[in-house]
């Protein structure tokens, strides 16, 4: 048995193997590359690549930090290539929209240091709000994609990635995706670049000053770069291609989607009597090895995820060459969600008649007769979680308008655990879209209805995205209500730090003092645990003439009890007296908390999963839940 | 490096469970003993109190990190409901271990939601294989010291299939790396109490 216990994501152990997550594997190609700047907001899948290398950056001399958003993240990372730096930004997949305006330049202005981006796709919409394929993004930026099919690969081709982006003097992109981000594989380790450089800015106005008069120039010196890559993809070693005597069927398999097709042609004996071309740079695409594949079989199949964007390209270089044969692709691969081994299976098998060894049909039946059985499991807001006091205060203070004027007020919705109270019973979100969307949208929505509007978001979100949402409702004037909940962390993600919340001692910027200070004239601070006073400011709040925001301040549940057990802080939870108690189930049907538990009528709570917020003690109308664990048992 | 045969386990619960350690603590044992590891989760949004599912598939020749369906050779649920979710990765030839412990999750107790008895799981999950094992792991947790404890009873029944390619003494190591003290004892009792359950049940009943 080896010893590997001494073996972590910094040792410099060439050879040596470790289990990694994939996004672990990501980050210990940066510092394998010898990156020196990673900058970051976080989003999942993405989240872990940054995590793990601000946890280590002391350590290996990087500077590693957490931006207010993925647009500032962008520019630091090009900021530190321009010095001559090893750079990477990460974010997921909708966060390069918000980097999208420097990235669109950062083609033109070339590499001095490395400069990657990190873009963690999300099919399937794990954790999204839209299943966008930004290889389309890197394509009009004239950035070349790296687009890994395993854990290792994803190490390696950073690593790589870097290489060919200071060879080539450009930025170069590294397309993950949810399944390879979190996926685990046993990871071989390289050497680790150690070199260290002096950050130094030499002036090039024809390179750095985008504006007209140069960038006319950049313009044609990128795009002379990016032919030389054109001409250089064919010989990098992601590129395999199989060619199988007399294959008619020749198969196409970029990134991930190479994993389900390999086993998928195993799956059903096919080794030898396909080809198939693996593509690991799906842009520029190594056409010199997609010519030999299309002139030597007479029906090609492009395996990819989401969007045919391979298979599109495939189209032009057989049209190009004169090569008329069927090409499929998004015609029998789904185009929406994940792929998996059984729908690529099922396209080769129509393809070539070639049987799957498993019937999924009657797997299909199995699984129909199942499915009302399975309870709904809904992802939702933990025992003690802040957000569901201030969305049921938010709730309370709209049905008292109601009550009051008749019309129902509209909740705008953004980003983040938050976002949860969409489900019974809270059914606090009317429409949400993107970050900072939360008061965005309802700043718009103010404009033109007459229904009062109130849009929350997190505080990450705010300094993020929601201080020029706000910022417009000042200067427009617009009636609306901006909620803050303020849980002093980036939940969702994993507890990141941000202005508001940092993870040292650099100052710290309060949420109500921008307020102040863009102009909003209703700011008040509350803690949404106390339901009274924060019904009573929401309720002023959504009666005012003009922008208010309501700040509902309560640190991160899960944070907060972290810290109590760290500091020796007794955690209280509470119990149902059943004297009292008369199954009303109110507590339940208003807060839809996963500490209460209903059986047969009887409410009861899990003190294991209580934390003690005290909540539903505040809603019961028998006065029935008490603090303190009942008889030391309940 | 020895060429070991195809291995997919399945395990599934819900977050909060312990799931995402478990394939940890799986995957480093392989490591460690040379043996071929690839796997994926779903983590973030989908984690909190949804239904959370790990692949860890051992051994040579796997490259795809998504268990395909009916190739699921050991189904582990911490959750009862949440083998059924699962239903489709089984084959004739898989072997199921249950914890019989339910989490309903709000949506039942909000009447938005039905709930499946035990013996409704048990005789869909039979419709595709008779290899299923129950047994009432959070009870087995608690007698090794700590109902936290759970997902190791189960880690170890995973063990006491037989069936992996990781020696017991890696798995064991792998644990005590990960947990000191009394917590590393209480961990090392639940894997043993779940291996042993295991290992009886497959003596004593017709679980081939």
């Amino acid at each position: 048995m080896k010893e590997l216990a001494e073996l972590t994501i910094t040792s410099d152990a060439p050879g040596a193997k470790l289990f990694m997550l994939g996004n672990e594997a990501i980050a210990r190609g940066a510092i394998e590359a010898g990156v020196q700047v990673v900058a970051a907001y976080p989003g999942t899948p993405s989240s872990e690549i940054t995590n793990t290398l601000v946890s280590v950056a002391k350590e290996t001399g990087m500077y590693a930090e957490w931006s207010v958003n993925e647009k500032v993240a962008m520019e630091v990372a090009m900021a530190a290539s321009v010095s001559g730096l090893r750079a990477m930004a990460a974010m997921k997949h909708v966060g390069v929209n918000v980097a999208h305006d420097p990235l669109t330049t950062a083609g033109y202005m070339g590499a001095r240091g490395g400069l990657v981006l990190v873009s963690a796709d999300d099919p399937g919409q794990w954790s999204s709000q839209n299943e966008q394929d930004n290889r389309y993004i890197a394509r009009q930026c004239y950035i070349p994609v790296l687009e890994p099919s395993s854990v290792q690969e994803a190490k390696d081709m950073l690593v790589d990635a870097f290489r060919l982006s200071e060879e080539f003097k450009h930025i170069f992109m590294l397309r993950s995706v949810t399944r390879l981000s979190h996926a685990r594989s046993d990871v071989v380790l390289g050497a680790i670049n150690k070199e260290k450089r002096e950050g130094e800015f030499v002036k090039d106005l024809h390179s750095l000053v985008c504006l007209p008069a140069y960038s006319r120039g950049s313009r044609r010196r990128m795009i002379e770069r990016f032919a030389k890559i054109k001409g250089a993809v064919n010989d990098l070693p992601y590129n395999q291609l199989k060619l199988n005597k007399g294959a008619k069927l020749g198969i196409i398999a970029c990134g991930i989607s190479y994993g389900y097709t390999l086993e998928a042609i195993r799956y059903m004996g096919l080794e030898d009597k396909v080809s198939l071309l693996k593509i690991g740079t799906p842009y520029p695409l190594p056409e010199e090895m997609v010519r030999q594949l299309l002139s030597s079989v007479s029906e090609v199949l492009v395996v990819e995820e989401l969007e045919p964007f391979v298979e599109d390209q495939v189209k032009i270089v057989a049209e190009d060459a004169g090569i008329i044969i069927k090409i499929h692709g998004k015609d029998v691969i789904p185009i929406a969600g994940e792929l998996s081994t059984r729908p690529v299976a099922e396209a080769i098998s129509g393809l070539t008649g070639a049987q799957p060894p498993v019937n999924f049909a009657e797997l299909d039946r199995i699984r129909e007769e199942t499915e009302p059985l399975l309870p709904f499991r809904p992802p939702t807001l933990c025992a003690g979680c802040p957000h569901r006091a201030s969305l049921h205060a938010i709730n309370v203070a709209c049905r008292r308008w109601k009550r009051e004027y008749g019309t129902e007020c509209v909740l705008v919705s953004d980003i983040g655990c938050y976002a949860l109270g969409v489900f019974e019973p809270l059914n606090a979100d009317d429409i949400a879209v993107c970050m900072g969307g939360g008061f965005g949208i309802a700043t718009g929505l103010a404009q033109v209805i007459k229904a009062p509007v109130v849009g929350h978001l997190g505080d990450s979100t705010f300094f993020h995205s929601g201080i020029p949402p706000m910022i417009n409702a000042v200067f427009h004037q617009a009636n609306v209500t901006l909620v803050i909940l303020d849980n002093s962390t980036t939940g969702m993600t994993g507890f990141q730090p941000h202005p508001g919340a940092p993870a040292g001692d650099e100052p710290k910027i309060m949420p109500e003092d921008v307020a102040r200070a863009c102009g909003v004239k209703f700011v008040e601070v509350v803690d949404p645990f106390d339901l009274t006073k924060t019904v009573d400011a929401l309720e002023r709040a959504i009666r005012y003439k003009g922008p208010a925001v309501v700040i509902t301040r309560r640190m991160c549940s899960i944070l907060e009890q972290r810290e109590k057990r760290r500091q020796g802080v007794a955690i209280v939870p509470y119990h149902v007296d059943p004297e009292k108690c008369d199954g009303c189930g109110v507590c339940i049907n208003l807060l839809g908390c996963p500490a209460i538990i209903k059986d047969d009528d009887r409410v009861t709570i899990d003190s294991s999963q209580c934390p003690g917020c005290g909540l539903c003690a505040q809603v019961c109308p028998h006065k029935a839940i008490i603090s303190g664990v009942k008889d030391g048992k309940d | 490096m020895a060429k070991t045969k195809e291995l997919n386990v399945i395990i599934c619960g819900v977050g909060g469970q312990g799931v995402v350690l478990m394939s940890e603590l799986l995957g480093n044992a392989a490591v460690r003993d040379d043996i071929e590891v690839k796997g994926s989760e779903v983590l973030g949004m989908a984690q909190r109190g949804g239904s959370v599912f790990s692949n860890i598939r051992l051994g040579s020749g796997v490259y795809a990190p998504l268990t395909p369906e009916g190739k699921c050779d050991v189904l582990v649920a911490v959750e009862p409901s949440e083998a059924l979710r699962n239903v489709h990765f089984l084959a004739k030839s898989s072997l199921v271990v249950l914890n019989s412990r339910d989490v309903k999750p709000f949506t039942v107790f909000l009447g938005k939601s039905g709930y499946p008895s035990l013996e409704e799981i048990l005789d869909k999950l039979h419709r595709v294989t008779d290899r299923v094992i129950t047994l009432d792991a959070t009870q087995l947790a608690q007698e090794a010291g700590s109902v936290q404890s759970a997902n190791v009873v189960m880690l170890g029944t995973l063990y006491g299939t037989g069936l992996m390619p990781i020696t017991v003494e890696t798995a064991k190591a792998v644990l005590q790396g990960r947990f000191k003290g009394k917590v590393g004892e209480i961990n090392i009792r639940a894997f043993d109490l779940g291996y042993e359950e295991v290992q009886k049940a497959l003596k004593g009943a017709p679980v081939k």
